[in-house]
């Protein structure tokens, strides 16, 4: 019985190669928390997937809930980009919704702090 | 705008494929049908990812396969297999398996087929904002269907109501408390046979995702393998309703689970927490694949309600 489990597995595994599923954030710049001298000139964010531009999309606010965004956020492939207006020091909350190509949706938020 | 300018980020990395112009129509539009569906995926609430745990059940009605759970503990080692089949976005069917090899010193070894375990799972309320989900489901346990040897004769029905509950509303102050979340189930367990006693099932898991502090908290500069690690601590408890039926039993189980794009690995320790609830250290480890994730236009799809 062992034998034939993991034979099952072994299938499974190989039709798991060419599919798609949750986009998860997999790195971000600047990231959670950072806490930076200089304002960044954008936020960019890469995905463990494909991304569906129209249904994915990132916003930047202020402490006040005003969008610093400079423009509108670029969806390619797996990643999204988003320019900013030049940042005055302070906390800004970064807010992204990501949909794969096959429909699976991610949320996700997190703060940075531009220094004094 | 030109790549090049973001920073330490690896061109390549920013430059993984771009979905060609031709494709980008066929793919808008199966989204456009298939979207209302996308929030029902396994584990995701909000901002948060549940991992699937191995000794509660956790509260998602989800498209998922545990092949398999191999447990050993107490002078018996247990090979599961359990499937979930989305019907209904929210709504799903459960069927399990599993394979017994018990040598208690002193008595001949006793092996073969457990019951059939029958279950259901449904969704009724989630909150994206407080990462909260709240599922009641039955379990059912076809007395009868495995082997004589090891299984019983008479059915047992698990009426449960489920719940995951996920920390990262709490203040900016316990900020890094916001990667914990719980699960829970509790269930009342009626056995089909009068004379059999019945029981309260209750069990949980205490959860601390490295990802959410890496994605959502605190950028720890993690690598790949270590932000997808989730330390737990699962619990699982029986508690019979009547005396003289012996008091509560149950385990206590301390792991990591490592929850990949398509399947997670989980290993704990079995803890006995009493005399009358098993003897010495076991463990438990799991291969478990997200099938809505490995097939998401066939098998991962609700059979109804799905989309394409």
């Amino acid at each position: 019985m062992t034998r034939h489990i993991f034979l099952a597995c072994a299938a499974l595994a190989c039709f798991a190669t060419p599919a798609f599923g949750h986009a998860f954030l997999q790195h971000a710049e600047p990231g959670a928390g950072a806490r930076l001298a200089v304002a960044p000139k954008r936020i960019a964010l890469a995905f463990s997937e494909r991304l569906e531009p129209v249904f994915s999309g990132v916003t930047v606010t202020d402490t006040s809930g005003h969008g610093v965004e400079a423009g509108a956020a670029q969806v390619r492939g797996n990643t999204m980009i988003v320019p900013l207006r030049p940042l005055a020091p302070g906390n800004y909350r970064v807010t992204w919704r990501a949909v794969s190509v096959d429909t699976h949706r991610t949320e996700g938020a997190y703060s940075f702090t531009v220094r004094p | 705008m030109n790549v090049r300018e973001c920073g330490s980020w690896e061109v390549e990395n920013i430059m993984k494929p771009v979905i060609p112009n031709a494709a980008l129509g066929a793919v808008v539009l199966s989204s456009v049908i298939g979207i209302s569906s996308s929030a029902a995926a396994h584990g995701v609430v909000g901002e948060r990812f549940f991992p699937a745990t191995i000794t509660s059940d956790d509260p998602f009605a989800a498209d998922e396969l545990a092949l398999p759970t191999i447990t050993s503990f107490d002078h018996e080692t247990d090979v599961d297999f359990d499937y979930s089949k989305t019907i209904l976005p929210g709504f799903a069917i459960g069927l399990g398996i599993g394979h017994v090899n018990a040598k208690v010193p002193g008595e001949p070894r006793e092996s073969g087929f457990g019951n059939l375990e029958l279950s259901s799972a449904l969704e009724v309320y989630r909150s994206s904002e407080h990462e909260f989900i709240l599922t009641t489901g039955l379990d059912w346990e076809v007395g009868g269907t495995g082997s004589r040897t090891v299984a019983e004769r008479t059915s047992t029905f698990t009426p449960t109501v489920k719940f995951g509950k996920g920390f990262g509303d709490l203040p900016d102050s316990l900020r890094y408390l916001r990667p914990m979340a719980i699960t829970g189930t509790v269930g009342y367990l009626i056995p089909g046979a009068s004379e059999e006693p019945k029981s309260i099932e209750w069990a949980g898991a205490i959860e601390y995702s490295l990802l959410y502090l890496q994605n959502n908290v605190r950028d720890q500069g993690f690598g790949n393998f270590v932000s997808h690690l989730t330390p737990v601590v699962e619990m699982r408890f029986s508690s019979p309703t009547s005396t003289g039926n012996g008091g509560t039993t149950g385990t206590i189980n301390p792991g990591l689970i490592w929850s990949g794009q398509y399947l997670q690995l989980a290993a704990e320790a079995v803890v006995p927490v009493n005399h009358a609830s098993g003897h010495g250290l076991g463990f438990i480890a799991q291969l478990h694949f997200y099938i809505d994730d490995i097939f998401p236009h066939s098998l991962g799809r609700p059979i109804f309600g799905g989309g394409k």
